[in-house]
């Protein structure tokens, strides 16, 4: 049973004139215990995707999906509250800019107590206090925070970026999640801090069977983490399948030109000739191409492409290409 | 926190000086002789001019004049009033107390009117409710506050009758003048009306300030609205929400006291025209206080009052904006802490 499965998943943008179809019809399912990464460029409706999962987009944004299956339970059959209820507790997320998630006038110990469950914790309410506190060092201490008190006493400001994003994480672990989303959790942190958060969660995932949604912008960093990707293209769902089959067999143009974008895949290529990348920049909201919004874009485009293509599947590996590369493409 | 204090207080001495400077200026432009505009004595002989040019030291040059001005500020001696010829620092210390009293309560229901309000109609932004707060602050922000007073007047205690129309309290109570905060004092002292007086003087403030209340209460809905609307949509607040935390403990534990932080330095600056309606008010109200007495000065060219009033009114509202100061800093930990390179 799939952990988590989204049908037909569609973010629109409610304006004035014109409602704007910002996510358009994308599919995800996870399994229990899955890396699964999440790329596409900035502006391609990854994070409006993951959180639209958790609920947290606001009265701007409407969701629509065919289907919403969290754990075999039909979330669309479930009232708001409900529905809350559930995905708050088995579901935890983690933001780009850790610092801005975190509430500047409120210390850390606070926020972190506060994601604490209050039934989890045993005992009479005299004891409650020190429980939560207990808990809240313990939790610093799984996400590698040695210094607890002095962590627990600071606010945000006085913390770095990846100690913040280690308190987000350990603010994430507090209701022991199953599913955990990272929505670009190394935006804007050095090379090191990146590594020490993505061995942080690979070894969540490892040792806590915790299933991670791993959301970013760069194919090549999250291939070592990931175990199956999907790719998305303007709010367009392009390509899924396991790591290997994406970064080996691309079989849309766009996770091709994605591989072909990135320096390690293309060791072969002679010094200093230039990457190969796709002419122009992913279209604006508001001048979204009809069809296949790669269309201008894309090399392999023919007049079919001006109708969406449906998704296709090959062996678990899903495209959503008219003219798909079936055969692995001659790399020079 | 130290560093904080010692900053703000040195504000404070800079801005007295800039104001004393201001004050000592203006005697020398207010029509007539410099040293009867500073000490206020109109009717004297060749020989006390003499000596009271010799006390203000008239001979020597410009910026020892204003150093034995200052020395005679601190000392607490303001000159005596050129209308009246009493004592200008008797004077202000019987008034500027009820105008403390009337301003800091007003203050106080503009605060707690106006800033839930806002938080209100930003919770419920662009729904009706929004909306109705947003047009009645607007239609109360308009509103001249002489035209309302008299209004208030007319209503409440002409046709209605149910508070009084001028004054602090009834005569008919004898209040033994202690701190010149007429409730304190009313608390202080042993008369067996003791809670009727209470409730005499707050019947007698209840009009006067909310007539105050009115435009800075407005101001305060549209401040704490934004603030609000701009705190709900931070990144922080959607963590909280992804958090699981449900709406109500997000408004009291995030929210509130982060909307709070971008209010409370406004409502020091506010205080200024609270202030500046609290005069106009007085006079409508006949409220003992220094700023219908300030305008009274002004109708009898009083300048030696003019001045003082004016001297002593900043002095106060500069006070109130060190206070909302340190609350902000309370408030918000950025503040409290050493800044690097700013």
């Amino acid at each position: 049973m799939n952990l988590l499965d989204i049908r037909n998943l569609s973010i629109e943008l409610i304006t004035g004139d014109q409602n704007i179809l910002a996510v358009d019809k994308v599919s995800l399912s996870m399994k229990e215990g899955e890396v699964r990464g999440v790329v596409g460029e900035s502006g391609s409706g990854k994070s409006l995707l993951a959180q639209a999962i958790v609920g947290v987009l606001d009265d701007k944004w409407h969701v629509h999906a065919d289907r919403f299956h969290w754990r075999g339970i039909d979330l669309l059959r479930l009232s708001i509250d409900e529905r809350k209820e559930i995905l708050s507790r088995d579901i935890a997320m983690i933001f780009q800019e850790p610092m801005a998630c975190l509430d500047p006038t409120t210390s850390i110990g606070e926020q972190l107590s506060e994601a604490i469950e209050i039934s989890r914790l045993t005992g009479f309410f005299w004891q409650k206090q020190q429980q939560r506190e207990a808990e809240a060092i313990k939790l610093l201490h799984k996400v590698g925070i040695k210094k607890h008190t002095a962590c627990l006493k600071s606010y945000p400001h006085q913390l770095t970026e990846a100690v913040c994003q280690r308190v987000m994480i350990a603010i994430a672990l507090a209701r022991k999640p199953i599913l955990l989303i990272a929505d670009e959790p190394t935006a804007a942190m050095e090379n090191t801090n990146q590594g020490q958060v993505f061995r942080l969660l690979a070894s969540l995932n490892q040792l806590k069977n915790m299933a991670i949604l791993l959301i970013s912008h760069d194919l090549e960093n999250i291939t070592h983490w990931t175990h199956t990707i999907t790719v998305m293209y303007s709010g367009q769902f392009v390509e899924a399948g396991t790591t290997e089959q994406i970064f080996k067999k691309a079989m849309h143009p766009y996770t091709q030109a994605l591989v072909d974008s990135s320096p390690m895949a293309n060791l072969h290529l002679p010094a200093k000739s230039r990457l190969m990348t796709l002419p122009g920049s992913i279209p604006i909201l508001q001048h979204l191409p009809i069809g296949c919004r790669l269309g201008p874009r894309c090399p392999r485009a023919q007049q079919d492409c001006v109708r969406a293509p449906s998704v296709s599947s090959f062996h678990g590996h899903k495209v959503s290409c008219h003219f798909p590369f079936l055969t692995m493409p001659n790399r020079g | 926190m130290l560093i904080f204090t010692l900053r703000r207080l040195s504000l404070f001495v800079f801005t007295m000086l800039l104001l004393t400077m201001l004050s000592f200026s203006l005697s020398f432009l207010f029509p007539g002789d410099a040293v009867i505009n500073l000490s206020g004595a109109i009717n004297v002989t060749p020989a006390q001019l003499i000596e009271l040019k010799a006390r203000y030291h008239t001979d020597s040059n410009i910026i020892w004049q204003y150093i034995i001005y200052l020395k005679h500020i601190i000392s607490g001696d303001l000159g005596l009033s050129m209308a009246s010829q009493s004592v200008i620092s008797h004077e202000i210390m019987n008034l500027l107390p009820a105008t403390i009293e009337l301003s800091l309560v007003a203050l106080f229901i503009a605060m707690f009117i106006g800033i839930p309000l806002g938080f209100i109609a930003a919770i419920r932004h662009n729904k009706l409710s929004d909306n109705i707060i947003l047009s009645v602050s607007m239609i109360g922000y308009s509103i001249p506050v002489f035209w309302l007073g008299l209004l208030a007047i007319l209503i409440f205690s002409i046709n209605l009758g149910w508070f009084p129309s001028a004054g602090q309290i009834s005569l008919l109570f004898e209040i033994e003048l202690v701190t010149g905060i007429q409730f304190i004092d009313i608390l202080l002292s042993d008369s067996p009306y003791k809670w009727q007086a209470f409730r005499d003087a707050t019947a007698h403030i209840v009009l006067p300030a909310f007539v105050i209340a009115i435009a800075p209460t407005t101001i305060f809905i549209r401040l704490s609205r934004t603030s609000m609307i701009e705190v709900l949509q931070t990144s922080y607040i959607r963590a909280a929400s992804a958090k699981g935390l449900s709406f109500k403990q997000i408004i009291f534990r995030h929210a509130i006291r982060n909307a709070l932080i971008k209010i409370i330095r406004h409502v020091g600056l506010q205080f200024a025209s609270l202030v500046t309606i609290a005069m106009v008010t007085e006079v409508i109200f006949s409220w003992p206080g220094i700023g219908r007495w300030l305008i009274v000065s002004i109708a009898q060219r009083d300048y030696t009052a003019i001045q003082n009033g004016l001297l002593v009114l900043s002095c106060f509202i500069f006070v109130v904006h060190i206070l909302t100061d340190f609350i902000y800093a309370a408030l918000n930990p950025l503040a409290r802490d050493k800044k690097y390179g700013t």
